[in-house]
């Protein structure tokens, strides 16, 4: 039920988007692909009205002592949820400005959830296990997509006019960790390539 | 001067033990200065390895000690880093909750200062108060270097930094932790450390090589040094932990030991002198005594050199003493041979000459055993000594003891103190007569018959100095004086040196025309004159005056000289008869020839060849008794001056001993009777028998007489009544040089009125 529902979704959005798919190529100085990139577009007539959905599961699993996925894009106001499959417990918290919080011990097959109100970004850490760590990138716009292996995200049905791109990586260099340009995006679909620093260290606010 | 004369006499001693005593010492101190170097570098090399392990290990332990300490800082730091709460407070900018965190964990841990330094730079300090340059050096270093212990510089002070992240979860700064690497910290790691080393933490030292223990002159003069790098939060300023240890200081526990060796060094230098000094003392004490027996025998002294050893040098004393006692034995015996007769063993000659020098009463008296030749071919050598050696001990028993000593073949002497020359003889005379008994030899008794000689101590000036000489000479004296002791008559004996002087002056003499020729006329009973002269020598000496022909012509017999004296009368007599001819006198010039002469061919040639040459008139009178020595030769020569013409005649017959065999023999033409016969004419029948009967006999052989002496007139009338043919004597002429005789024979009144008679 629920896949056929977002399949209904996904068509859903199909539709526009065929016109104006927008593909961002994310590279090193080296020219290396970069996975993990978030992308993010901001029309300049702004976003949609109404809570934001994305196709892919709010969800941060904690799993063999990682974190899982390690980039997760999640909209404001959206709930994001923690279940623990480890048999050990864990302590997730967040120290970032707008995003703290803490899952004070779970265990196994326990499942805590948090919701994000603030755009911004969680770096996530387990108080018991030092190298957990993961981010959960809270973005208020429904174009947002994160890099895959070849360091391609895929925006779809982008509204045509001036826009806004964003690119943003725990360790990119810039400010926030965040470069942003100016695009003026067309109803044929398009392909841009944003080249960054990738050597930075994530910056905590 | 002083100097090179003190480095003269060091190489040139003259002492044997000073030469081996410095010689050994020498020879010690070279080994010691030899071992004590060697000592010296051996512990020096050791000391230097030992201070260079010790550094070395000390350099592995601080850096053990700073990792510890590093790692113990860091353990703390962490344990507050990784504290939720204080990553919250962090996180979350909770200021006074990180400051007190820090206090905290600061006072727990006991460390100076303790920071937060963000990432962005920004810290948070207790206890310290880092100042920009640090705080830019920290970050840099924890940003970049990925550095979390090293030495930071913090006000000019070296601290040891350590620092940890902070993740929350991801880095959001670093907690540090900084400690003062001051004196107090040092102390401890010195303190570890084996040696008394100094350490201290500079930063940029200057000694490039890290690592490496070197020496370098410090303010405490040469000293050990090692810089052991450190980490460092400036890459700019190189952090190192510099241990410094002076080598004096490593070589002070070895002071003892040099100070022991120096001591026993010094003891053994002075054992070994003593020892050196005693043993050469030891060594060389006998040598000096024989050096100074050696000295003492050089002047005649006998010394015994003191045998100390039985090595080689007591070897060599006691040679040298058996040395000297054979040279004692030998001049003993020496002195006693020189001193004894070796025939008899009685004293001899020189020891009664140093018996008589003693006393200024002493006489000597010397026996002479009468006819000693004939007794002694009668009794043999061996008996002749024992018979001397019995008298010998009967004269000094009779003497009081007095030492006998033999002074020649057949003479014993003595010495006898008497106040006069007459007590002398009398005490001589006496002991001759007493000693006179028959000696029994080899048991059967010999007679012997003793004459004594008795000298004095002589006048000063004498030629005899020995009184045993004159002593010898007074036997003589006594002998032909047929006594049985004599004083020696230095007037009797004259003077026989001074006499052989003359031989040599007469030489001489005969070619300054000192000699000359004096002629006594002989006068011819039937021709009645003059018809001959006998030339006689005279020698006028410069000084002397007068010298007496028997005396200067007895002795050129005696010393050889006789010939070329009588070859010059020859000569002189042919001239000089020539002269009497040229003067109107003929006369037969008669010249004596020595009785040696006759037993000289060459001088008979001589003879004969002048005579020859000349035509001369001459007579050679020679004596019977020199035709006995040699008969043959002489009558042979007799023969060959008969043959040249030369008459022959027989002098002085009846002196001697007359033998009618010689006088059948001998080819002469006359006979001259001595003058002894003669001078008694005037008294003696018996005289005047002889010589009648001398005269006949003469006649009857065919030789003609000369009477020899005549002085008065009475016996020229007896000799003309007895047929004499020709008379010689003082009452015809005495001998006169060539021009008086010829002045006479000018006045023949005189003469005519003698014959007369």
């Amino acid at each position: 039920m629920r896949l056929i529902l977002a399949l209904l979704i996904a068509l859903a959005y199909t539709a526009p988007a065929l016109a104006g798919d927008l593909t961002i190529s994310v590279r090193d100085s080296a020219g290396r692909p970069v996975r993990d990139a978030v992308v993010t577009v901001h029309p300049a007539s702004g976003v949609p009205r109404g809570p934001i959905r994305f196709p892919w599961a709010s969800r941060v699993v904690q799993q063999d002592v990682q974190f899982q996925p390690y980039v997760l894009i999640a909209p404001v106001g959206g709930t994001v949820v923690f279940p623990n499959l480890d048999r050990v417990r864990h302590h997730v918290y967040s120290f970032s400005r707008g995003a703290r919080f803490e899952l004070e011990l779970y265990g196994r097959d326990e499942t805590r959830t948090h919701t994000f109100s603030n755009a911004g970004v969680a770096a996530l850490g387990c108080n018991i296990h030092d190298q957990m760590l993961a981010y959960i990138k809270v973005v208020d716009t429904p174009w947002a997509m994160k890099t895959d292996s070849t360091g391609d995200a895929v925006l779809r049905a982008v509204p045509a006019g001036a826009a806004t791109l964003r690119v943003w990586h725990p360790r990119l260099a810039g400010r926030g960790n965040e470069v942003s340009q100016a695009l003026a995006v067309t109803a044929a679909p398009a392909r841009r390539t944003v080249s960054g620093d990738f050597s930075a260290r994530a910056a905590m606010r | 001067m002083k100097l090179s004369g003190l480095v003269h006499s060091l190489l040139t001693f003259r002492n044997l033990r000073t030469r081996l005593t410095l010689l050994y010492m020498g020879l010690f101190t070279l080994a010691l200065i030899f071992s004590a170097v060697a000592v010296v570098t051996a512990v020096t090399s050791s000391a230097r390895h030992m201070v260079r392990d010790e550094m070395t290990s000390a350099g592995a332990v601080y850096g053990q000690l700073w990792e510890a300490r590093s790692s113990q800082l860091r353990q703390g730091a962490g344990v507050l880093a990784q504290d939720y709460g204080f990553r919250e407070a962090v996180a979350t900018n909770d200021e006074p909750t990180v400051r007190s965190a820090l206090d905290n964990l600061r006072a727990r841990q006991g460390v100076d200062g303790a920071l937060i330094l963000g990432v962005d730079g920004y810290a948070n300090s207790t206890g310290v108060a880092p100042d920009a340059a640090a705080l830019d050096a920290l970050f840099k270093g924890l940003n970049s270097g990925g550095l979390e212990s090293g030495v930071l510089t913090i006000g000019g002070q070296p601290f040891q930094v350590v620092a940890a992240p902070v993740n929350a979860p991801v880095l959001i700064g670093w907690v540090v932790f900084a400690e003062r690497l001051d004196a107090a910290q040092m102390r401890n790691l010195e303190q570890l450390s084996a040696i008394p080393l100094s350490a201290a933490v500079v930063m940029n030292p200057s000694q490039t090589s890290l690592g490496q223990p070197a020496i370098v002159e410090t303010g405490e003069g040469p000293s050990m040094r090692l810089a052991h790098a450190l980490p460092s939060f400036d890459p700019a300023a190189q952090a190192a932990l510099m241990l410094t240890y002076p080598l004096d200081r490593a070589m002070k526990p070895y002071e003892s030991l040099f100070l022991w060796l120096t001591a026993i060094g010094a003891a053994g230098l002075a054992l070994l002198m003593g020892g050196t000094w005693v043993l050469s003392r030891g060594l060389t004490r006998p040598i000096t005594a024989l050096d100074e027996a050696v000295h003492r025998l050089q002047q005649g002294e006998y010394v015994e050199a003191p045998v100390t050893s039985a090595d080689e040098i007591g070897r060599l004393a006691a040679s040298f003493n058996a040395m000297v006692g054979d040279l004692k034995d030998r001049e003993a015996r020496l002195t006693h041979m020189a001193l004894h007769d070796q025939e008899t063993g009685l004293p001899n000659r020189l020891s009664l000459e140093r018996q008589a020098g003693g006393h200024a009463d002493a006489w000597v008296v010397l026996f002479g055993v009468d006819r000693f030749e004939v007794v002694r071919n009668a009794i043999g050598y061996d008996s002749m000594g024992r018979l001397l050696a019995v008298l010998g001990a009967r004269l000094s028993a009779l003497a009081d003891g007095a030492p006998m000593a033999r002074v020649g073949a057949g003479s014993l002497g003595l010495v006898i103190i008497a106040r006069n020359k007459a007590e002398a003889l009398e005490a001589a005379g006496h002991l001759a007569s007493a000693a006179q008994a028959p000696i029994n030899v080899n048991g059967a008794p010999v007679d012997i018959a003793l004459t004594a000689g008795v000298a004095g101590h002589g006048a000063a000036g004498s030629d005899l100095t020995s009184p045993v000489d004159r002593a010898a000479i007074a036997l003589d004296q006594a002998r032909a004086a047929r006594r049985t002791a004599a004083a020696f008559d230095e007037i009797a004996y004259g003077d026989p040196g001074g006499n052989l002087s003359l031989i040599s002056e007469l030489m001489t003499a005969l070619a300054e025309g000192e000699v000359s020729l004096a002629y006594q006329p002989k006068y011819d009973f039937r021709a009645q004159g003059v018809t001959g002269v006998e030339a006689l020598m005279r020698w006028t000496h410069p000084r002397r005056g007068a010298v007496s022909p028997d005396l200067f012509i007895g002795m050129a017999e005696e010393t050889g000289h006789i010939r070329p004296l009588t070859e010059w009368a020859i000569l002189r007599a042919i001239e000089d008869q020539k002269t009497m001819a040229a003067a109107g006198h003929v006369l037969t010039v008669s010249v004596n020839i020595s009785g040696r002469l006759l037993s000289d061919e060459s001088f008979a040639d001589f003879a004969v060849n002048e005579v020859a040459a000349s035509g001369a008139d001459l007579c050679f009178e020679i004596t019977e008794t020199a035709v006995m020595d040699n008969p043959e030769m002489a009558l042979r020569i007799i023969e060959r001056f008969a043959d040249a013409g030369i008459s022959v005649s027989l002098d002085d017959y009846g002196s001697g001993l007359s033998s009618l065999t010689y006088l059948k023999r001998i080819r002469a033409d006359e006979l001259k009777i001595d003058k002894s016969f003669i001078l008694g004419l005037d008294d003696s029948a018996r005289d005047a028998l002889l010589v009648k009967s001398t005269i006949d006999l003469a006649h009857g052989l065919g030789l003609k007489v000369t009477a020899e002496g005549v002085e008065t007139p009475t016996a020229l009338a007896l000799l003309r009544g007895m047929g004499c043919d020709m008379a010689q004597g003082y009452l015809i002429g005495r001998p006169a040089p060539m021009a008086a005789l010829l002045d006479r024979l000018a006045a023949p009144a005189e003469e005519a009125k003698s014959a007369a008679v």
